[in-house]
C-alpha cells in the first residue's frame, strides 16, 4: 500500500463507495511531533463486522476520532458511505451511528429526553420508548441519566447510535469496563444489527471479543497498521501452529529428552505440569507414542487451536522486532 | 458553511432547559431581585426621607458597585467550561459524531447560555425595579431600563470572553484559571492604570481636588469592561459623582460610545471562539 499524502488519489472513490462503507487512506496524525497514527489505510466492506484491534495507546482512538472528523489529520482521507468526512461531514455522518469510547450524556436529562435531543440533531422522528425497549432500558425511561450504572449508560449509548436506523455503525471499545452480563447484551445487539444488514466497525483490545464477532480484523500497533485480513488467514500468515498440551506430573521444568531429537517437533516448553508441544497436527500421534514409549506418564492430552491472541502477540512481536532493527 | 437553524435551536433549547432544570435561572433571578431591594434600602437609609426604599437613581448607584462584579462572575461561571468541559467528559465527541457542524453547535450553546443570562437579568432586575418604583416612585424609569440593558451587555461580554477561553483550554482546571484571569482583569487594569498615573507625575491630591485627568487615562477605559459598564450606567442616570468625588468624563464618552466599544468586546472574542473551535481537535 502506498502512502497517500494529499486528498488526490481517490479517483476510485465513487466506485468503492457502493461496496465499501468506510474507507481510510493514508491517515497520519502527529501530536507535538509524536506520530500517533502513521499512514493507516483500510476499507470496511458493506455488511461486514470489522474489528480494529490493538494494544492500548496503539493509535486506535486517534484513528477513530479522525474517522469521525473530531481530529484534523496531518494527511489522509476518510470517506463514510462515499462522502468525505472532512469536506462534507454532514453527508458522511448522516447514515452513521456512533458509540464513543467514553460515553457521556447530560446527567440532568432522562433517557427519553436524551434520545429526543439526539434525534433532533439527526433530524429524524423517533419513538424513544421503542428504542429503549430494544436495548432493554424501558424500565429506566424516566430516571435521570446521571444515576445510571456504566452498563446502562453503555446500553443508552447503543440506543442513541440506533437513532434513524443507520446502515453503518462505529463502536469504539463497546464492551470495555462492562461486566459479563452487559457484555453479552451489547454483543447480541451488535450481531442483531449486522443481521439486519448494517455494517459494523468495532474497536477493541479484547481479542476474544473480536474473534467471536468479526469477519475481518485490522491490527494496529505503534501507530502503524500491521495486518488486515480474516482471523484464519492471519493465523496462517503469522505461522502460528496449533499446539498440543499434555498434563505430565513431575517434570520439574525439564522437557523429556525423547522430544529433543524427534522429527516434526517445532518447540516444546514446560510450565508446571503442562508440557506444550508445537508441531504439525499429523505428527501428534507419533509424539504421544514416543513419550509413552519413553515411560512418561501422561494424565491428559488437549489440542489447542491458535487464537486471535496468539496471532496478535506474534504479529505485534514481529512488528516490534522489525521496528527495533 | 451552511448552518441548519433546527440544529442550533435544538442545542440552544437543551442548554437553556438544563439551566431551568437545575434551577440556576431561578437562583440568579432571585439574587438580582434581592440585590436591587437591598441596594434600594441602603439608598433609602442614606437619603433619610420618609420612604424606606430609595429611588431608582440611588438604588442603581449602590447597586452597580456589586452588580458590576456579580454579573461578570455569573457569566464566567455559565460559560467557562462550555467547550472544554464537554470535550473532557466526552459529551462533545458524541454530539459531533452526528450530522452537525461545529458552527451550529457553538451558536446553539451561545444562544442557550445568553438566554439564561437575559431571562435572569430581565426578571431579576425587572421585578426589583417594579418593587422600588411602587414603593419609592417612578422617577428615572427610562434610565433604569437602560441599566438593565447595560447589565445584559456586560453579561454577554463576559460570556463571550469565557466561551472563547473554553474553546482554547483543554481541561476544566485550565478553564477555571482562565476564568479567574478574565474576572480579575478589570481590577488589575485599575491598579495598573492608577500606577501609571502616579508614575507619570499625577498625585492623589490632584485627583481628589478634581484636577482634570489626562486624556490617555480616559482613553484607556476601553480596556476595562467593568469600568465601561459603570461609566455608561452613571451617564444614563446623569450621575457625575461617585464616592463623593466629582468625575467628569470627556464629552466623547457617551453611553452610545461605551456601548459600541463593549459590542466590539462581545464580537471579537466570539469570532475568535468560532475560529478556534473549528480548528480544535476533540
Amino acid at each position: 500500500m502506498t502512502a497517500v499524502e494529499t486528498s488526490e488519489g481517490t479517483d476510485s472513490g465513487a466506485e468503492t463507495a457502493t461496496e465499501n462503507a468506510i474507507v481510510v487512506e493514508g491517515l497520519t496524525k502527529e501530536f507535538d511531533g509524536l506520530v500517533a497514527v502513521d499512514d493507516v489505510s483500510f476499507s470496511v466492506r458493506r455488511g461486514e463486522i470489522f474489528g480494529f484491534l490493538g494494544p492500548n495507546g496503539a493509535g486506535k482512538t486517534t484513528t477513530i476520532k479522525a474517522m469521525l472528523g473530531l481530529l484534523h489529520p496531518d494527511a489522509g482521507i476518510v470517506t463514510i458511505n462515499g462522502a468525505d468526512v472532512f469536506e462534507d461531514g454532514k453527508a458522511a455522518k448522516d447514515d452513521l451511528g456512533v458509540l464513543p469510547e467514553r460515553m457521556s450524556f447530560y446527567d440532568n436529562l432522562t433517557p427519553v429526553q436524551t434520545l429526543r435531543f439526539f434525534a433532533q440533531l439527526k433530524d429524524v422522528e423517533i419513538d424513544p420508548r421503542e428504542l429503549l425497549e430494544e436495548v432493554g432500558l424501558d424500565h429506566a425511561a424516566e430516571r435521570k441519566v446521571g444515576t445510571f450504572s456504566k452498563g446502562m449508560t453503555q446500553l443508552l449509548g447503543v440506543a442513541q447510535a440506533m437513532i434513524g436506523a443507520p446502515s453503518v455503525y462505529v463502536f469504539d471499545e463497546p464492551m470495555s469496563g462492562l461486566d459479563p452480563r452487559w457484555t453479552r447484551r451489547v454483543r447480541e445487539k451488535i450481531r442483531a444489527l449486522n443481521a439486519k444488514g448494517a455494517t459494523v466497525f468495532l474497536s477493541s483490545h479484547n481479542l476474544a471479543e473480536v474473534q467471536v464477532l468479526c469477519d475481518r480484523v485490522s491490527i494496529i500497533d505503534g501507530g502503524e497498521l500491521i495486518a488486515t485480513d480474516t482471523v484464519s488467514a492471519l493465523s496462517e500468515d503469522a505461522l502460528v501452529k496449533p499446539r498440543l498440551e499434555l498434563v505430565v506430573p513431575g517434570l520439574e521444568g525439564e522437557v523429556p529428552a525423547v522430544l529433543d531429537d524427534l522429527e516434526g517437533v517445532d518447540s516444546a516448553t514446560v510450565e508446571g505440569d503442562v508440557l506444550t508441544v508445537t508441531s504439525n497436527p499429523e505428527r501428534r500421534a507419533t509424539i504421544v507414542a514416543a513419550l509413552v514409549e519413553a515411560g512418561v506418564e501422561i494424565l491428559d492430552v488437549q489440542a489447542r487451536q491458535p487464537s486471535l491472541e496468539d496471532v496478535f502477540v506474534e504479529l505485534v512481536e514481529e512488528s516490534e522486532e522489525a521496528g527495533a532493527r | 458553511m451552511n448552518v441548519d437553524g433546527r440544529t442550533v435551536l435544538a442545542v440552544a433549547r437543551k442548554e437553556f432547559a438544563d439551566h431551568v432544570r437545575n434551577r440556576w435561572i431561578l437562583a440568579l433571578a432571585l439574587i438580582f431581585v434581592v440585590l436591587t431591594v437591598v441596594a434600594s434600602l441602603l439608598a433609602g437609609g442614606e437619603a433619610g426621607g420618609d420612604s424606606l426604599l430609595g429611588g431608582l437613581e440611588g438604588t442603581v448607584t449602590s447597586l452597580i458597585s456589586i452588580s458590576s462584579i456579580l454579573i461578570p462572575l455569573i457569566a464566567i461561571m455559565l460559560g467557562y467550561a462550555t467547550i472544554s468541559g464537554e470535550a473532557e467528559s466526552g459529551a462533545l465527541a458524541l454530539v459531533l459524531a452526528y450530522p452537525v457542524n461545529r458552527t451550529e453547535i457553538l451558536l446553539g450553546k451561545l444562544g442557550g447560555l445568553a438566554s439564561v443570562l437575559v431571562v435572569a437579568t430581565v426578571f431579576g432586575f425587572g421585578i426589583g425595579g417594579i418593587i422600588v418604583t411602587v414603593v419609592a416612585g417612578g422617577e428615572n424609569v427610562t434610565a433604569f431600563l437602560t441599566f438593565i440593558g447595560l447589565a445584559i451587555l456586560l453579561g454577554l461580554l463576559y460570556l463571550s470572553l469565557a466561551v472563547f477561553f473554553s474553546t482554547i483550554t483543554h481541561r476544566r482546571s485550565t478553564s477555571i484559571a482562565a476564568g479567574v484571569l478574565i474576572f480579575f482583569w478589570s481590577m488589575l487594569y485599575g491598579t495598573l492604570i492608577f500606577g501609571i498615573y502616579l508614575a507619570t507625575g499625577g498625585t492623589l491630591q490632584d485627583m481628589l481636588a478634581g484636577e482634570p485627568l489626562p486624556d490617555w487615562f480616559w482613553g484607556s477605559v476601553v480596556l476595562s469592561p467593568m469600568d465601561m459598564h459603570q461609566s455608561a450606567v452613571m451617564q444614563a442616570f446623569g450621575i457625575e459623582q461617585a464616592f463623593g468625588f466629582d468625575i467628569t468624563p470627556p464629552d466623547y464618552m457617551t453611553v452610545e460610545y461605551l456601548v459600541a466599544v463593549q459590542l466590539v468586546w462581545v464580537i471579537v472574542p466570539l469570532l475568535l471562539a468560532f475560529w478556534a473551535f473549528r480548528r480544535r481537535d476533540i
